[in-house]
C-alpha cells in the first residue's frame, strides 16, 4: 500500500466523461500518482502523515463499489425536520415537508467546474479525478428555511477497505437562511476511505448555520476539503462534534469575500483509543469589516493525536478585520499528544487579530477545588472534561438541538469514562 | 592597530605574503579555500579535518526554503571566505566620506566621535578607549580563570575545551548555513568561565580588540561550566558598515549544572537603503543547551538592521529542572525583512522556556515570527509560556505569526498568544495632545510595546537600543 | 473535633508552618489573625488536604488522624474550606455543581441523594438568605463572579452541604458593609453547639458580628499569642508589632 497508484482505466469505469471533463480528471490522477498519499514531509501534512497511516492499516482500497442496498434509517426523533439522506456519499432520498418546494432545488451532482487550478492537496487531485457521486443542495434567494435541514450521512456495512470520493455543493441565495445538521452514521465496522470535496457559497446577506455531528465511533479514515465563499453581509457558523474516527482530517477554508461577512467556527471532541484528529483552517480575509471567530477544544486519551491548524489571512484592503482564534487541549494520557500551528498573516494595519493555543491537564487547582466539595478525583475530572466541552455545545441557541446534542454528546462521554 | 600587527609579522613569517593587507584566499568555495583559511589561521590538523568534514556535507546539502523571505540566489562561487581586515588606503579617509545618515544616526546615537570613525571603518590609527578598557579586562578575568579570547586562539591554546565543545550544540550536519559556517568561519569568541565563577562583567564583543572585523563567517562558543553565570553582549548599537553581503554566523551556548548563561544582541547591521537596494542578508544559527540540571540559558535580542534576518536562537532543554528564555524585539522598516524567532526543545524533567517577541513592522517590511516548541515524553511536568505581539504601521507591510506546538505530554502545560494590531490611536492622539510630534510618540508607544524584552538588557544597552527603537522607526508614520 | 500538635509543613523547601498547636472542641468558634505570609491560608489548604506539603506532627479531626484522608472524604466527614480566593472554573453550571457536591456528602453520611426538585427549593431558600441571584446559579462556577458573589458562594456552599468543622479564609474580604453582615448572619445561624469555626480574618469588623471564643495571633507560622474577643481588639490598636 506504500506505493499506492491508480489505473487511469478506472476513470472510464466510473461513467463516460465529456472530453474536457475526461481531461481533467486524467491530470488529476496523475497529480495524485506523482505525489501518493501525503506525508509529513508535506507542510500541511506536517502533523498527519497520512502516508503511513494508510499504508500500515490498509491492504488495499477499492475504488469500484457496488450500489448498497437501502439502509434503514434512524431517524431523529426530538426535534421534527426535513431530511436528506446520502448512502455511502450518494443521495438517496429527500423530505422537504415543513418547506416551500420551489425554493428548493436538490440535485445529484458529480461536478461542474473542471478548473486548471493546481491544487496543492493530493487528496482533492484523488478526489477530482474519481469522484463520482454527491449532491447540489440549493435554497432559492430571499427563502428562509421554516425547521432545520438534517442530512444522514450512511455508511453501509458492506464497506470494506474502498475508498469513497464525493462531491457536494450548496448555495445559499440572497437573504436566504437555512440551519444544517450534518449527521454521520456508520455501520461498518471495517477500515473505508471516504474523501469529501465540498463547496459552500453564502450570497449577499444569506445566513447558514451547520452542526457536524457523528453518532457513533468508527474505524472510517476520512477526509474532508470545504471551501466557504462568504459574500456580502453573509453570515456562517459551524459547529463540529467529531466522535472519533480511525482518522480524520478537515481541511476548512473560508473567503470572506463580502465587507462585513462574518464566520464562526467552533468544535469540541473526545478523541481516544490511537484515534487521529486534524482540524485545519483557513480564513481568508479579503474584504473590510470582516469578523472570524474560531473555537477549538480537543480532549486526548490514551494514544490519541489532535492536530489543530489554523490560519488567519488578512488581505491588505481588508481593514477593520476581527480575527479570533483559540485552540485549547486536554492531555488526559501519558500517550496522548496535540499538537498545533496557529499562525497569522497580516497585511493591513487596523485589524484586531489575535490566538491563543494551549494544552496540557487538568487545572489542578480546579480539581483541588472540587474535591474540598466532596467529589472523588475521577468526578472531579469528569465534571471539568464535560465542563470543557460543554462550553461549546452551550452555545447553540435552539433548545432542542441544543439538549439533542447534550445527550449524544454526554453518552460518548459516559462510555468514554466508563473504559478508564 | 597592535593586533594587527602582530598578525603582520606572523603572517610575514609564514611568508603568504609580505603585505597584510592583500591577504585573500582564493575565490570560491573549494577545499583548497578551506585549507588557505586554515592555514592563515595556523589551525592543527584536528581543525582542518574538521572544516573539511563540513564541506563534504555541504555539498550534499541544500540551502533551506522554508523561510518567508526569499533572497536572491547567492553564488557561492563567486565569494571570498577570507580577507584581511582592510588596508589603510581602501578606507575612507574622513568621515566625510562615509554616507551622511549613518553619521546622522551616530549623533543621535550620541556616539563618540572616534568611535564613529571605527564603525564606519574610518583609518584610525590612534588606539583608542576600548582597546585599553579591554586590557584590565583581560587582567581581571585571567584572575578569576575566565577564558575570553579570539576562538582562532582558543584553537590553539585550549584545544581540549574547544574539540571536547565545538560542534557539540550545532553540528556541523545541520541546515545549511549553520554547516557552511562550520567549513569556512574565520573567527568569533570563545568563553570559558570556570566552575563556581560568577563573571564580574559584562562579556562583549564591543570591548574584544578587532571585533568590528571578524567578518561575515563569525563563530562563538561559549561554555558555563558548574555553578558559573556569564552575561554576554554581541555587536553594538550603532550601525557597522560592512561590504560583506551574507553572514552566517554561528554561536553556540553550553550550560552545565546550575550554570547559566545570558547572551544579549543588539543588531543594526545595514539594512539597505530606502528603496530596498543594498543591505546585509544575516543568516545566523544560534543554538544553546542546556546540559546541566538547574542550568538556564536566556537569549535576549534587538534586530533592527540588515536587508534580511533569518534567526532562530533556541534552547536545548536537557538538563533537568532547567530553563530556556527568548526576548525579542524585531523592527523593520522600508524593505527588510526578518523571520526571526526561537526553538524550545523540552527533553528534561520540570524544564521551563518563556518566549517574548515583539514584532514591529513598517513601511513595506515583512515581519514573521517562526517558533517551535517541542515538549517530548520524557520532559514531565514542563512548562511553556509564549507571548508573541506584533503591531503594524500602514498597510503595505506584513506581520505573520507561525508557531508550532507540540505536546506529547500530559503533565506538561503548554500556552501562546499572539496579537497583532496597530499602534493605538488613542495613545498617539494622547500623547500628541501633551506636546509630543508624531515621531516622539510612536517612539514612546512602541518603547512601552517593548518593554518586556528591553527589561532584559542590561542597563549601559539598554538605553541605546531604546533609541535605536525610535530611529528605526523613523519615517514610517505620518 | 480539631487538634493539632506540633505542625510542620513546608512546600517548595520552603518552611511555613513551624511547629503550630491549636485545639477547637465542638461548638466553638476560633478566629485566626496574623500578618501577610504567615501561614494562615496554608494551614487552611493543610486542613482540608491539599497535596504538595511536606508535613510533620499530629491533625486529628473527631479523634482521628487525617493522614492518609483524601481531600473528599474529608470533605464527605464534614471539613468545609471556604476558600480566600474562589476558583473559576469555566463551562461546569454552579447549580449542577452544588447537586453533585452536595449528593456526595450526603451518601457519605448515609443519607438519601435529594433529586433536583427539593435540591432546587433548598438552594433557592438559602440564596435568598444570602440575598443572591438566583440567575447566578445558572452560570459557570465562580466565572466572572464579582469578589463578593465569589465569597457569597462559598457561604451558600456552606450552608447547603451543613459541615461539622468549617474554616472560612478571609471570607470577610472583599465584601462590602450589607455583605457583611449577610455573611455573618450566615455564619451565625448556622452556629451550635456540634459545630466547630475557624476564622481566619484581618479585620477585627468581622468579629464584632461573629463573636469568637478564641483569638489567635499566627506569626511566622507559629500561634504566638491566644486570647479572647479583645485580643482582637489591642490587635487592631498596635498591630502585629506589638505583639510579643
Ligand atoms: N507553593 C508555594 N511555594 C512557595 N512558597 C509558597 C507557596 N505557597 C505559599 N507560599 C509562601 O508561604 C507563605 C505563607 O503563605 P499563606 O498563603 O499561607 O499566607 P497567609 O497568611 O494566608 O497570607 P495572607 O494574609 O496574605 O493571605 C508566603 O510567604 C507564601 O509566599
Ligand atoms: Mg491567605
Amino acid at each position: 500500500m506504500l506505493n499506492f497508484k491508480i489505473n487511469s482505466s478506472e476513470i472510464d469505469k466510473i461513467g463516460n466523461f465529456t472530453k474536457e471533463e475526461k481531461n481533467f480528471r486524467l491530470k488529476n490522477l496523475n497529480y495524485f500518482n506523482d505525489n501518493g498519499f501525503p506525508n509529513k514531509k508535506d507542510e500541511d501534512w506536517k502533523f498527519s502523515d497520512l502516508k503511513t497511516i494508510i499504508s500500515k492499516n490498509f491492504t488495499k482500497l477499492d475504488i469500484q463499489f457496488a450500489k448498497s442496498k437501502k439502509e434503514k434509517v434512524d431517524f431523529i426523533k426530538d426535534f421534527e425536520h426535513n431530511y436528506i439522506i446520502i448512502t455511502n456519499g450518494e443521495l438517496s432520498a429527500s423530505d422537504f415537508r415543513y418547506e416551500e418546494k420551489n425554493k428548493i432545488n436538490l440535485e445529484s451532482f458529480v461536478n461542474d467546474n473542471y478548473s486548471n487550478e493546481k491544487e496543492n492537496n493530493p487528496l482533492i487531485n484523488l478526489n477530482h479525478a474519481l469522484s463520482n457521486k454527491g449532491y447540489y443542495l440549493e435554497v432559492k434567494d430571499n427563502y428562509k428555511f421554516k425547521k432545520i435541514l438534517v442530512i444522514y450521512y450512511l455508511f453501509t456495512e458492506d464497506l470494506d477497505e474502498n475508498i469513497l470520493n464525493s462531491k457536494n455543493k450548496i448555495r445559499i441565495g440572497k437573504n436566504s437562511e437555512l440551519h444544517l445538521l450534518e449527521y454521520l452514521v456508520n455501520s461498518s465496522k471495517q477500515n473505508f476511505f471516504n474523501n469529501v470535496y465540498e463547496d459552500v457559497v453564502l450570497e449577499n446577506s444569506a445566513t447558514l448555520k451547520n452542526i457536524y455531528l457523528q453518532n457513533n465511533k468508527s474505524s472510517g479514515y476520512f477526509h474532508k476539503y470545504s471551501v466557504n465563499k462568504l459574500f456580502t453581509g453573509s453570515n456562517y457558523t459551524s459547529f463540529i462534534f467529531p466522535a472519533g474516527l480511525k482518522f480524520n482530517k478537515l481541511d476548512l477554508e473560508f473567503n470572506l469575500e463580502g465587507e462585513r461577512s462574518e464566520c464562526n467556527l467552533q468544535s469540541a471532541s473526545f478523541i481516544d483509543n490511537s484515534e487521529h484528529q486534524e482540524i485545519k483552517t483557513r480564513v481568508n480575509h479579503l474584504s473590510p469589516n470582516c469578523k472570524s471567530h474560531q473555537k477549538v477544544k480537543n480532549v486526548l486519551n490514551t494514544e490519541a493525536k489532535g492536530v489543530y491548524q489554523g490560519k488567519i489571512f488578512v488581505k491588505d484592503v481588508a481593514q477593520k478585520t476581527d480575527a479570533y482564534q483559540l485552540s485549547k487541549a486536554i492531555l488526559l494520557s501519558e500517550s496522548s499528544e496535540f499538537n498545533s500551528k496557529p499562525e497569522l498573516e497580516i497585511y493591513a494595519d487596523d485589524v484586531k487579530c489575535s490566538h491563543g493555543s494551549t494544552s496540557g491537564n487538568l487545572d489542578k487547582d480546579s480539581i483541588y477545588y472540587l474535591m474540598t466539595r466532596g467529589l472523588s478525583q475521577k468526578e472531579s475530572s469528569k465534571l471539568l472534561i464535560n465542563g470543557f466541552l460543554n462550553e461549546v455545545v452551550d452555545s447553540i441557541k435552539s433548545n432542542s438541538i441544543r439538549n439533542f446534542i447534550k445527550t449524544k454528546l454526554q453518552t460518548q462521554l459516559q462510555n468514554e469514562h466508563k473504559k478508564h | 592597530m597592535k593586533n594587527q600587527n602582530i598578525n603582520y609579522n606572523q603572517d610575514y613569517k609564514y611568508g603568504f605574503t609580505t603585505d597584510i593587507e592583500n591577504i585573500k584566499a582564493p575565490k570560491g568555495l573549494s577545499e583548497k579555500t578551506i585549507k588557505f583559511i586554515s592555514k592563515v589561521k595556523k589551525e592543527p590538523k584536528w581543525m582542518l579535518e574538521w572544516r573539511l568534514k563540513a564541506f563534504n556535507r555541504l555539498k550534499v546539502s541544500k540551502e533551506p526554503n522554508w523561510q518567508k523571505p526569499k533572497f536572491p540566489k547567492i553564488d557561492y562561487q563567486d565569494l571570498y571566505y577570507y580577507s584581511a581586515p582592510k588596508s589603510m588606503k581602501d578606507k575612507p579617509k574622513s568621515l566625510d566620506e562615509v554616507d551622511p545618515k549613518l553619521i546622522e544616526t551616530y549623533n543621535k546615537l550620541g556616539i563618540p566621535l572616534n568611535e564613529q570613525k571605527k564603525l564606519s571603518g574610518v583609518a584610525v590609527d590612534a588606539v583608542f578607549d576600548s582597546v585599553s578598557v579591554a586590557t584590565t579586562f583581560k587582567d581581571e578575568l585571567t584572575k578569576k580563570g575566565i577564558i575570553f579570547c579570539p576562538i582562532s586562539e582558543a584553537i590553539q591554546k585550549h584545544p581540549d575545551l574547544v574539540k571536547k565543545y565545538l560542534g557539540s550544540v550545532i553540528p556541523i550536519s545541520d541546515h545549511y548555513f549553520a554547516t557552511l559556517n562550520s567549513a569556512v568561519f574565520t573567527d568569533g569568541s570563545f568563553v570559558y568561565i570556570p566552575p563556581n565563577t560568577r563573571c564580574p562583567m559584562e562579556l562583549s564583543t564591543y570591548f574584544r580588540i578587532n571585533a568590528s572585523e571578524t567578518g561575515q563567517f563569525e563563530r562563538t562558543l561559549i561554555i558555563a561550566d558548574k555553578g558559573s553565570y556569564v552575561s554576554y553582549l554581541e555587536g553594538c548599537t550603532a550601525p557597522m558598515r560592512d561590504e560583506n553581503q551574507l553572514h552566517a554566523a554561528n554561536v553556540e551556548l553550553i550550560a552545565l549544572d546550575d550554570a547559566e548563561i545570558k547572551y544579549s544582541t543588539v543588531q543594526n547591521w545595514y539594512p539597505g537603503d530606502k528603496n530596498g537596494v543594498g543591505g546585509i542578508y544575516n543568516f545566523v544559527t544560534k543554538r544553546g543547551a542546556c546540559r546541566g540540571k538547574n542550568s538556564k540559558i536566556s537569549w535576549t535580542q534587538v534586530e533592527t538592521g540588515s536587508a534580511i534576518t533569518w534567526k532562530y536562537p533556541s534552547c536545548i532543554l536537557q538538563g533537568d529542572n532547567s530553563i530556556g528564555e527568548f526576548y525579542s524585539i524585531a523592527i523593520t522598516n522600508n524593505y527588510q525583512k526578518a523571520d526571526t524567532g526561537t526553538k524550545m526543545i523540552h527533553l528534561g524533567k520540570n524544564t521551563k522556556s518563556k518566549i517574548i517577541s515583539k514584532g514591529i513592522s513598517a513601511g513595506k517590511a515583512d515581519n514573521t515570527y517562526r517558533g517551535l516548541v517541542d515538549i517530548g515524553r520524557k520532559a514531565l511536568n514542563s512548562r511553556n509560556y509564549t507571548q508573541c505581539d506584533s503591531l503594524l504601521m500602514g498597510n503595505k507591510c506584513g506581520a505573520h505569526t507561525v508557531p508550532y506546538i507540540r505536546n506529547k505530554n500530559s503533565s506538561s502545560t503548554i500556552e501562546h498568544e499572539a496579537t497583532t494590531s496597530k499602534i493605538n490611536e488613542d495613545q498617539l492622539f494622547y500623547c500628541n495632545q501633551r506636546g509630543l510630534n508624531q515621531e516622539e510618540a510612536v517612539s514612546l508607544i512602541v518603547n512601552g510595546f517593548c518593554k518586556e524584552v528591553l527589561q532584559q538588557l542590561p542597563m549601559e544597552f539598554a538605553v541605546e537600543a531604546q533609541k535605536l527603537v525610535g530611529i528605526s522607526l523613523e519615517g514610517s508614520v505620518g | 473535633m480539631l487538634e493539632i500538635k506540633n505542625l510542620n509543613a513546608s512546600i517548595n523547601n520552603k518552611e511555613i508552618l513551624k511547629g503550630l498547636n491549636i485545639s477547637i472542641k465542638p461548638g466553638e468558634l476560633h478566629a485566626i489573625m496574623g500578618p501577610n505570609g504567615s501561614g494562615k491560608s496554608t494551614l487552611a489548604n493543610i486542613l482540608s488536604g491539599k497535596e504538595g506539603y511536606k508535613i510533620s506532627g499530629e491533625l486529628m479531626y473527631q479523634g482521628k488522624n487525617l493522614n492518609e484522608i483524601s481531600i473528599d472524604e474529608r470533605a464527605q466527614k464534614g471539613i468545609f474550606l471556604a476558600f480566600q480566593y474562589p476558583t473559576e472554573i469555566p463551562g461546569v453550571n454552579t447549580s449542577n455543581f452544588l447537586r453533585t457536591s452536595l449528593n456526595k456528602v450526603r451518601k457519605a453520611q448515609g443519607k438519601k441523594e435529594l433529586d433536583a426538585l427539593s435540591f432546587l427549593k433548598i438552594v433557592k431558600e438559602k440564596s435568598n438568605e444570602l440575598g443572591m441571584d438566583e440567575k447566578m446559579l445558572s452560570r459557570q462556577l465562580n466565572v466572572g463572579f464579582s469578589g463578593g458573589e465569589k465569597k457569597k458562594n462559598e457561604i451558600l456552599q456552606m450552608k447547603i452541604l451543613d459541615p461539622n468543622l468549617v474554616i472560612l479564609d478571609e471570607t470577610d474580604s472583599g465584601l462590602d458593609i450589607d455583605a457583611l453582615k449577610i455573611v455573618a448572619d450566615g455564619v451565625n445561624s448556622s452556629r451550635n453547639n456540634e459545630k466547630s469555626f475557624l476564622v481566619i480574618t484581618h479585620y477585627q469588623r468581622l468579629l464584632n458580628f461573629i463573636k469568637p471564643d478564641f483569638v489567635h495571633v499566627l506569626s511566622d507560622g507559629k500561634i504566638i499569642k491566644s486570647g479572647t474577643k479583645e485580643l482582637a481588639m489591642e490587635l487592631e490598636k498596635t498591630g502585629y508589632k506589638g505583639i510579643n
